[in-house]
């Protein structure tokens, strides 16, 4: 028997976001998708997430935007994007043609330019959800200083929530010292699902120049070397909130995203493993499979939050 | 784009940091026009180094593929370790390489060090086509030029060293000479200084010759995911390893 892979991401909401199988790329690891559809089975998903929208084109961050580190990366690409017209015009109405839901990242600057955003994609064939980009920490402005504080990240759902009736999910940054409380704020202001973590706040120093290695000195940390402080927000979100949690940092393969379901995720992301490997996301949704197969295990749901102190 | 096993068939230093290791791998080996590029593990279990590195085609011989480099940091060494038999993980052939002319033409080829790399796999193509090829490779000093064997028969191979050890004194962009002016096309791949001095040198009378570059940026995917790798272009930010790495020499270099 194949077990169940099926999850909801949005149940009783007005949208629903049920994904085939619970495994997605982690925004701005996976570009607009086109890539990726070139040249694998797309719809093999569970869902696609999109590279952040922002209201209008943006450049991105000057070289060098991304430092390798033991086990992962430092990236400061600072939210290159075709911008929200595009995505209205070029990028959604091919979305649309896919069989495979796809989750629009905004990336705005301020909390009315979350609603305005989140207005504009409402309704439109090709997205089936938000997901808030509160956490980027590669910007100067709507990044992480509306998502480290929790009144801002509720008024910046709220804003969202309001203008829409696709699901809305936030993605939290880990680099705060209380993530439950940003969880709750986002979930009292109407969020469908939360998702953490975006990256870890990280540095490094190129000894030869005496500098930092990325102009904007900070970037973010991401790859195997975050897994633990992953697992462990969503293990502590998890608890805290009774909307779905995604988990997402390091999962690179079935076994890793089994231990995110575990600590209380009812989907993953994948995000930096797919630099390294680009069958990555089909290797996890293989490996959650056959883990499921070989533990006898006939829904996924069997395990999710299995490993909390009293499951979720 | 293939993943695929590539098996080592040899592996030879062929100047002072700098080796030729050439694979048996049937995918990544075909349908690759020059000028493209290969991710490469550099370790036995891709833990370490984490990201594969980009490598462009040296040369191709049916189901083979060489590559060339220099032993610069980690992953070139475990490279440069590799013996026949072993077994590393790939995936290629990616981004966009040189444009060759469809009619006959004279081709010159600007090698700046270890940018020689994909200059030989053009080079013998260019010759199979039927164009007249000149290749100049300019280094620091003899030692560092790529031995004159390594390239097809046909092609005339002219060395430039900054300390005048072989062939001509200077450095590339300086000893163009009569070659400048012989050219149809102009292909080059080395750092970003000789490509700005190139660009210097033929903003004037070289624009018809439409010069291309090979050019190189940081990249851990390779395929247009992480967005690392970007070139800023007359034309708008670009991606180095899905729109590039051929660029045209005055869209970078204005």
């Amino acid at each position: 028997m194949q077990p169940n892979l099926q999850v909801d991401l949005a149940p009783g909401r007005k949208r629903d976001l049920v994904l085939k199988n619970p495994v997605m790329p982690a925004s701005g690891t996976f570009s607009w998708g086109f890539d990726f559809a070139a040249r694998f089975d797309i719809e093999a998903l569970g869902a696609v997430v999109s590279k952040g929208i922002t209201r209008f084109p943006r450049q991105g961050n000057q070289q060098p935007r991304v430092a390798e580190t033991p086990m992962g990366m430092l990236n400061s690409i600072g939210l290159q994007s075709v911008g929200l017209d595009a995505v209205i015009d070029d990028l959604a109405p091919q979305w649309s043609r896919w069989g495979v839901p796809v989750i629009a990242n905004v990336a705005a600057d301020t909390v009315a330019e979350f609603g305005e955003m989140a207005r504009a994609l409402d309704g439109l064939p090709g997205i089936a959800a938000l997901e808030l980009n509160i956490s980027c920490p590669n910007v100067d402005a709507g990044g992480i200083e509306i998502g480290q504080d929790p009144v801002a990240s509720g008024r910046a759902t709220e804003a969202a929530v309001r203008n829409t009736d696709l699901p809305v999910i936030v993605k939290l940054t880990p680099n705060v010292t209380d993530p439950v409380a940003l969880a709750r704020a986002c979930e009292d202001a109407g969020a469908s699902a939360i998702c953490a973590i975006n990256t870890v706040l990280g540095l490094a120093i190129d000894t030869k120049r005496r500098r930092p290695v990325l102009p904007r000195a900070r970037g973010g940390l991401s790859g195997p070397a975050i897994k633990p402080i992953a697992l462990r927000m969503v293990y502590d979100v998890a608890r805290a909130v009774n909307v779905p949690v995604i988990g997402c940092g390091g999962i690179e393969s079935g076994e890793d995203a089994i231990e995110f379901l575990m600590a209380g995720a009812t989907a993953v992301q994948v995000g930096t493993a797919t630099f390294a490997n680009p069958r990555a996301l089909l290797d996890v949704i293989e490996g959650i499979e056959a883990w499921l197969v070989r533990e006898d295990v006939a829904d996924v749901h069997e395990i999710i939050g299995c490993a909390q102190p009293q499951p979720v | 784009m293939k993943l695929e096993s590539a098996v080592v068939i040899s592996n030879t230093k062929v100047y002072e940091n700098t080796y030729v290791t050439w694979f048996h791998a049937p995918e990544l080996a075909s349908g690759v026009s020059p000028g493209q590029f290969l991710m490469m593990h550099c370790s036995n279990d891709r833990r370490d180094p984490y990201f594969a590195r980009a490598f462009s085609y040296h040369r191709i011989d049916g189901e083979r593929f060489a590559i060339l480099y220099a032993v610069v940091g980690r992953g070139t060494a475990f490279l440069a370790s590799l013996t026949g038999g072993d077994i590393v993980q790939a995936y290629g052939p990616l981004g966009k390489g040189f444009r060759l002319p469809g009619e006959r033409g004279n081709l010159l080829l600007l090698a700046g060090g270890v940018g020689v790399a994909p200059m030989v796999d053009t080079a013998e193509r260019a010759v199979a086509a039927g164009h007249a090829v000149v290749a100049m490779m300019g280094a620091r000093s003899a030692a560092g030029l790529l031995p004159a064997g390594h390239w097809p028969a046909d092609v005339e191979y002219i060395t430039v060293t900054e300390d005048g050890s072989s062939g001509l004194a200077g450095r590339v962009t300086e000893a163009l000479g009569e070659y400048q002016p012989w050219a149809s096309r102009i292909y080059a791949c080395g750092p970003n200084a000789m490509f700005r001095s190139l660009a210097e040198v033929l903003r004037h009378n070289g624009r018809h010759q439409r010069p291309e570059i090979l050019m190189e940026e940081n990249m851990p995917c390779g395929w247009g995911m992480c967005y690392g790798c970007a070139v800023f272009t007359r034309r708008g930010v670009r991606l180095c390893c899905k729109d590039g790495p051929r660029f045209n020499l005055f869209d970078v270099f204005p």
